[in-house]
Parts: structure tokens; sequence; C-alpha cells
């Protein structure tokens, strides 16, 4: 059995004949370095294995691959009390099994979470079943007062940094929303 | 064994350990044993992350054991929590899993598989290496110091008697349990916890 760098190797390579783009994945790894971020806490999603794969093929990062989307907002949680600078990278769909997590440990407590989530439901993508997320996503973010950007193009990328910043300026959490675009590194 | 009386001991036994407990019952009792406001996150209804809580604290603090305690309604919420741990493999991370066969925060519903779950079975299937399960105080009193203070991650099963208690929670609302908790964690570990740099303009 594959150990889980190999395995990251297959994954990107896959990626890679799917047209998504390593050069946006790198860049988004890059500026979560930069911003501060060492614990990556990830669901997976067709559109961000990629970015997957990077974080966890990087060193400056502790990549950590979780069983369900709330263990990973409880991790990346706990790593903020102990001075610890995290992500918690997932599908929009992920993102919408939270609710209950999100309001009773970060607003509860006020403790700040980035979330790195893609843009599913949009006109462009191809997954019928989640059409559903297009539909609702940005409305449930706005419903529980949720600060979130769209990363529209390469030249917003510095953004990912500034959202994850800006959940610890206001200790609630924040969202930065990948498009598919974005990840096939078309815009 | 007694649910009082394991926390109790348990309790007794702490020394520099950062603790985060549970729902209800266990944040309440650990209160009412030790009335501390700094070393305990009081991660009330979680409904199942406080081990995983516990992992992100104990990944940041290697020098400083963790003390985590779930209960089994929590721990069957969400079993795959000991992947990650299993995963991150933390040696300063103790799990306790009080197992009482109900929900007890919410006045004893019974569990779904309460009479065939073996909670040390699950753990070791998941591949965790240490892994203790006591049903006596005279078990979990006899190996404490192997299960518990020896390093290593491990996963310690009690299983404990229902017990009909409400305590009073904690007397601080969860903003004061972030700061009193982290504030603790900066000047033992010298970790910056509340300074993420900033632009002032």
């Amino acid at each position: 059995m594959d150990n889980n760098l190999d395995a990251s190797v297959s994954s990107a390579a896959r990626a890679d004949e799917t047209g998504y783009s390593s050069e946006i994945a790198q860049g988004i790894a890059d500026t979560c370095a930069d911003a501060g971020i060492s614990l990556v806490a990830s669901l997976p999603d067709d559109w961000i294995a990629y970015t997957i794969s990077k974080f966890e093929l990087d060193e400056r990062f502790n990549h950590v691959p979780v069983n369900r989307e709330e263990s990973a907002l409880g991790l990346c949680s706990g790593a903020f009390l102990a001075g610890t600078g995290s992500a918690a990278l997932m599908g929009a769909s992920g993102l919408m099994t939270l609710i209950y997590g999100i309001t009773k440990i970060n607003y509860t407590y006020e403790i700040p979470i980035y979330f790195l989530i893609t843009h599913r439901g949009t006109f462009d993508d191809g997954a019928k079943f989640h059409v559903s997320n297009g539909l609702y996503l940005e409305d449930v973010m706005q419903s529980i007062n949720m600060p979130y950007t769209i990363v529209n193009s390469r030249d917003e990328m510095p953004m990912i940094a500034e959202a994850y910043h800006h959940s610890r300026k206001i200790s609630r959490p924040t969202v930065a929303v990948l498009p598919k675009k974005l990840l096939k590194g078309t815009v | 064994m007694k649910y009082e009386e394991a926390v109790a001991y348990i309790a007794s036994r702490w020394q520099d350990e950062l603790v985060v407990t549970s729902a209800g019952t266990t944040s309440e009792l650990w209160h009412a044993e030790t009335g501390d406001t700094e070393r305990v996150f009081y991660l009330e209804a979680s409904m199942s992350l406080s081990s995983v809580f516990a992992c992100g604290i104990a990944q940041g603090v290697p020098d400083k054991p963790v003390w985590v305690f779930s209960g089994d309604g929590a721990f069957c919420m969400n079993p795959g929590m000991l992947q990650v741990e299993r995963q991150m493999n933390l040696p300063n991370l103790k799990h306790f899993m009080l197992s009482n066969r109900v929900y007890g925060s919410t006045s004893n519903v019974p569990l779904p598989g309460r009479v065939d779950n073996d909670y040390a079975a699950i753990a070791r299937g998941f591949g965790i290496e240490r892994v203790y399960s006591f049903g006596s105080m005279n078990e979990l009193q006899g190996t404490f110091e192997e299960a518990v203070l020896e390093p290593g991650h491990t996963f310690i099963h009690l299983e404990v008697e229902p017990m009909n208690y409400r305590g009073a929670s904690p007397p601080m609302d969860g903003p004061e349990v972030k700061f009193r908790f982290g504030r603790y964690v900066e000047r033992v570990t010298g970790n910056q916890v509340f300074s993420a740099p900033l632009d002032h303009d």
C-alpha cells in the first residue's frame, strides 16, 4: 500500500490529467505559508485534489487528512489555542455540514477558523448533485454572518491571505471560496 | 465503576497537563473537583469534537501533556476521530473515553448499540497501539501510571455506571474560557496564541 506521500503524487498526476492547475495549487500553498498557516486539515473534492497534494508534499505544512469536515473544524479550532495558524480545506458540500460546529465552537468561544472551500454549484460545475450547493451555499454563509470572499482570478489570490488574517482580527470564521476556473488556471 | 469516582481519581492525579473536557457531566464534574479556570478548556456540547480539538492543541505544544475526555455518546457520533488521532499519533495526547452506555447529559437516554459496542476493540481496529480498558477503580488505579503517565498516544476506555447528576456548568462564558486557557498556554509554552501579526492601517 502506498504511503501518504506516494498516494499524493498519484493523486496530483490524476488532477493534472483532469485539467487542474499545478501552478494555482502551488500559489495557494505559497500564499497560505506566507500568511502563517502551518497546519492544514483537508477533506477531498476533485477540484482541490492538486491543492491537497501540494500541502501533503510541502514540508512547510503539517497536512492532516481528516475523516470528516467536523474533525477539520475541531482540529483547527484546537490548533488556534496552541498558537498554530491553520486552514480547513474542503468542498462546498463539506462546509454545508458544519453549521452546528461553527456556531457551537467558533461562535460560542469566539475561536477563529479559516476555511478554504470550492465554489460548487456554479454554471461550470459538471456534477449535477452539487446544484443544491449552488442554490444555497452563499445564502447559508450569509445567514450566519460568516464573512467570505470569492477568489475569482489569480490576480485575487492575495485575498486568500487577507481572509485568513481577517478571521484572526474578528475572532470568527472566514471563508475563501475557490472557483473551478481559478483551480483550472483559466482566469 | 462509578462515574464520579473515576473523574475524582483522575483529577487527584492531575499535575501540569492541559485538559479538555466534553459535554455536560465531565465538564461539570471536573470543575466541581478542581475549580480550575485556566488549565482546562471546558468544551461543552461539541458533539464528538473534543478529541480532535485536543489534537489541535497537542500538536502545537509537544512538550506539554494533554488529557481529553469524551463520552460514548459523542464517540459514537464520530468514531472516525480515532483515524485522525492514529494518523497524528501525538505522544503527548491521552484520550479518556467514559462509557456509560447512555446519553448522560440528556437524562440518560439509552445509546444505540449500547450492549454490544466494544470501544477498546474499535480503537485497536483503527490501529491505535496503546489501548486500555478499565471497568473498576482497582484496575484504573493499578494501571494509571503505565496508561496515563508514560509517553505515547493512548486511548483509555473507562466503563462507568450512569449517574443522575446535574451540576452547575463552569461559571464562564465561551470567550472567558478561551482567554483564560489561551493566556495560560502562552505563559507556560511561550507560544503566541492571541498575537497574530496585523497591519495597523
